[in-house]
């Protein structure tokens, strides 16, 4: 650890003849560069690019599944699409959390999940092609033109898991199956250029590892920390405000159980799980604890306490939202949740953060 | 549309802000200070992790606090009313009015069904009219509300901000242009804090008319320059409007972070030395002009850095290392500066000060 006196000698270290004194600040204890690469290399190399292969590993298994219950359907076969799907859903939930980088560009993430939806603009335009078929749609390559809305797992969950998806299992090559094949080998491609990307030893991966003067994303090794940090800190929020509270928002709430992520398919708390698992990854993978003076090092302990726990009520969840909200029991599940939830966000963002040099917490420090 | 009154009653402002918030309405100020001390005002986080706003002493002492449900972000002074009113944090929907002197008691204005407040606002020269930028998520765009002063802030229509990303907005001296900062940010409520749009940035500088929203002009950026969020505003001499930005594109460029502008003129951008550009991260967080000395301040909570030029040729006078550097405001002698560690000026107090600082004095 390193202890950075700013004082009043640093003002001759400034080239500006009109420089103020300097404020003569004691900063907290800060993590030495050579600790914070060691954490984000474990952190690019064990958790983020592992995670991209396993999502387009289970994507092109998704994909397979699709091909082979459209040519030949049966009970059997859409029951096996649907758990490839579940499977696929919960890689994507794990790496999900990453939503800095190519995630976040030309409509990646869009095109993989187009959530939260609140006016069912995915839904509405899934079911408008549906009643009417539109085959440049299910084209090769041609989905990728179309609105994102239809893209992606949403328009995928609502083939598999909607209304008339029964269908999927009697007739072999209807419009349905061949619209949710190229669904599916479309979240594949994203899932491929993804993987990708990351594994450009001269890319993102470079740029997350190699902070610089000529880097175009970090200048500094505690920039790149402050990023690593981001994505915990926005997963948790993401985890509590975009899962969890878009159906549930406590005991004095009405619920919405419909604008619950993938309430058809029973994989609301597939995806929770997800995002918690990948947080949890992360944290342990990255060994984040060892940035931290010796004294604080149970911040991490307690964040991942407060996964395991939030991981544990969310396995006892009824994947039937409706009745889920409807539950004294389950509501009292959500309502831990959501405490939880604020809690993990506290840990991370205010303790984890103050612990690192970002005195008032990662999220005040972002300006506006 | 039929617009809500703006100015919820106290039992509805209770209820919205929570019993902890309304024990702490009551006046509990520190009044360390005469109330007539009070020349800023500028938001906080306290110790205990609550929010508030605080007036302040030209030394930076804190005279006074009034207790926020949540974050707060700007504000806007009306000389003539004494009013200060506090935005909440984008995506936040609540702003407080509420009087330095604390001749009346601090009330909340609530944004309307559909938009929220982005954090920036200003009032009309003659203090009857309040301006608030605004979101209206679903429709993607910026909104300027516009609430009657004399009228419990009653929120009596709204222009177009002709832009995205709406951020800061402030009102010409002769009170007939809006001047507005979009930033050019795609944000949702849906999705919290998230910028979703960053590789497709659409910043502008836009003039409107303030009698009906009517567009006078526009800027856009450069293509180069498309991801230079443009923030910021103060209002110069000679109606000279400066802007701050905040560059998301790669963090190896140099981009200019400075600029301004008037009615019937392009915009000027202003060059720093590379040094100081790197000094503030790319990222300036307030801007202010002291008119009476001709500088501008600028603060960079990323660079950790305070700097003043010179309004008339854009030379850099001072540069300063201000760990979390905050707000910046015109002092009696050069510009105020706090901190999220605590410093205003020459005192250290045990709050973390939020990003702006208003001039009340």
């Amino acid at each position: 650890m390193l202890k950075i006196l700013i004082g009043a000698g640093l003002a001759a270290m400034l080239t500006s003849a009109a420089v103020y004194a300097q404020e003569e600040t004691l900063l907290p204890e800060m993590p030495e560069d050579a600790e914070i690469h060691r954490a984000i290399v474990k952190a690019v190399d064990d958790f983020i690019r592992p995670g991209y292969r396993e999502f387009h590993s289970t994507a092109g298994a998704l994909a397979q599944e699709m091909d082979a219950l459209c040519e030949n359907p049966s009970k059997a076969a859409l029951a096996e699409t649907r758990e490839a799907f579940t499977a696929a859903a919960k890689a994507w939930a794990k790496i999900e959390i990453v939503r800095t980088g190519p995630a976040i560009q030309e409509n990646h993430f869009e095109r993989i999940l187009f959530y939260p939806d609140r006016k069912s603009t995915g839904l509405k335009q899934v079911q408008a092609l549906l009643a009417k078929p539109d085959e440049s749609v299910v084209t090769p390559n041609s989905l990728s033109g179309k609105s994102v809305a239809i893209q992606g797992f949403g328009a995928l969950e609502f083939v598999l898991a909607g209304t008339g998806s029964e269908e999927l299992a009697k007739a072999p090559a209807t419009f349905r199956c061949h619209y949710g094949r190229a669904v599916a080998h479309n979240v594949e491609q994203v899932a491929a250029e993804l993987e990708r990307l990351w594994e450009d030893p001269e890319g993102i991966q470079q740029d997350w590892k190699e902070p610089g003067p000529h880097n175009p994303l970090f200048r500094t090794q505690q920039e790149a920390l402050t990023a690593l940090l981001g994505i915990l800190v926005h997963g948790a929020e993401m985890v509590r405000d975009q899962r969890i509270e878009t159906f549930y928002k406590g005991e004095d709430s009405v619920a919405f159980p419909k604008q619950a992520i993938f309430w058809r398919s029973g994989n609301t708390w597939t995806m929770v799980e997800g995002n918690l698992q990948g947080l949890r990854d992360l944290l342990h993978v990255s060994d984040m604890a060892t940035l931290l003076p010796e004294d604080q090092t149970s911040i991490v302990a307690s964040a991942d306490f407060v996964l395991k726990s939030m991981l544990r009520v969310s396995a006892e969840m009824n994947s039937y939202i409706e009745a889920a909200v409807a539950d004294e029991a389950q509501r009292q599940k959500l309502d831990f949740l959501l405490l939880n939830g604020r809690d993990l966000i506290t840990r991370l963002n205010d303790h984890y953060g103050g612990a690192i040099g970002l005195t008032s917490g990662f999220s005040f420090s972002d300006g506006d | 549309m039929t617009w809500r009154s703006g100015l919820i009653d106290r039992r509805s402002f209770m209820k919205a802000a929570g019993i902890t918030f309304a024990a702490a309405l009551s006046p509990q100020s520190l009044r360390a200070l005469e109330l007539t001390d009070a020349v800023y005002a500028s938001g906080f986080r306290a110790a205990d992790g609550s929010f508030g706003i605080a007036t302040v002493s030209e030394r930076g002492e804190i005279v006074d606090r009034v207790a926020l449900p949540a974050r707060a972000h700007g504000m806007a002074f009306c000389p003539s009313s004494g009013h200060v009113i506090a935005f909440a944090r984008r995506p936040g929907t609540f702003a407080v009015a509420f009087r330095a002197d604390r001749a009346t008691e601090p009330a909340m204005i609530a944004a309307p069904e559909g938009r929220h407040f982005y954090g920036h606002g200003a009032f009309s020269p003659d203090g009857r009219f309040l301006y608030a930028s605004e979101n209206d998520f679903d429709g993607n765009r910026g909104m300027i509300g516009r609430y009657d002063a004399k009228d419990g802030f009653a929120r009596i229509g709204e222009f177009d901000a002709q832009g995205i990303g709406t951020h800061d907005m402030t009102v010409s001296e002769d009170g007939a242009m809006l001047v507005v900062a979009n930033g050019g940010i795609e944000t949702h409520p849906d999705f919290g804090r998230t910028k979703l749009n960053i590789d497709r940035m659409e910043p502008s500088l836009v003039l409107l008319d303030a009698r009906d929203g009517r567009l006078i002009q526009k800027h856009t950026l450069p293509s180069s320059l498309r991801q230079l969020s443009t923030r910021h505003l103060a209002v110069g001499d000679d109606e000279q409007m400066w802007f701050a930005g905040q560059w998301e594109g790669a963090r190896n460029a140099s981009p200019p972070l400075v600029g301004h502008l008037r009615r019937g003129e392009d915009i000027a951008l202003v060059t720093l030395p590379e040094r100081v550009t790197e000094g503030l991260a790319n990222y300036v967080g307030a801007i202010a002009v002291n008119r009476r000395e001709g500088i501008i301040g600028l603060t960079s909570p990323k660079g950790g850095s305070a700097v003043t030029l010179d309004a008339k040729t854009g030379a850099v006078l001072r540069e300063e290392r201000v760990a979390d550097a905050a707000g910046v405001a015109p002092a009696a002698e050069g510009v105020a500066v706090s901190s999220y560690r605590g410093r205003f000026n020459d005192t250290v107090s045990h709050v973390a000060w939020d990003q702006h600082i208003i001039r009340l004095a």
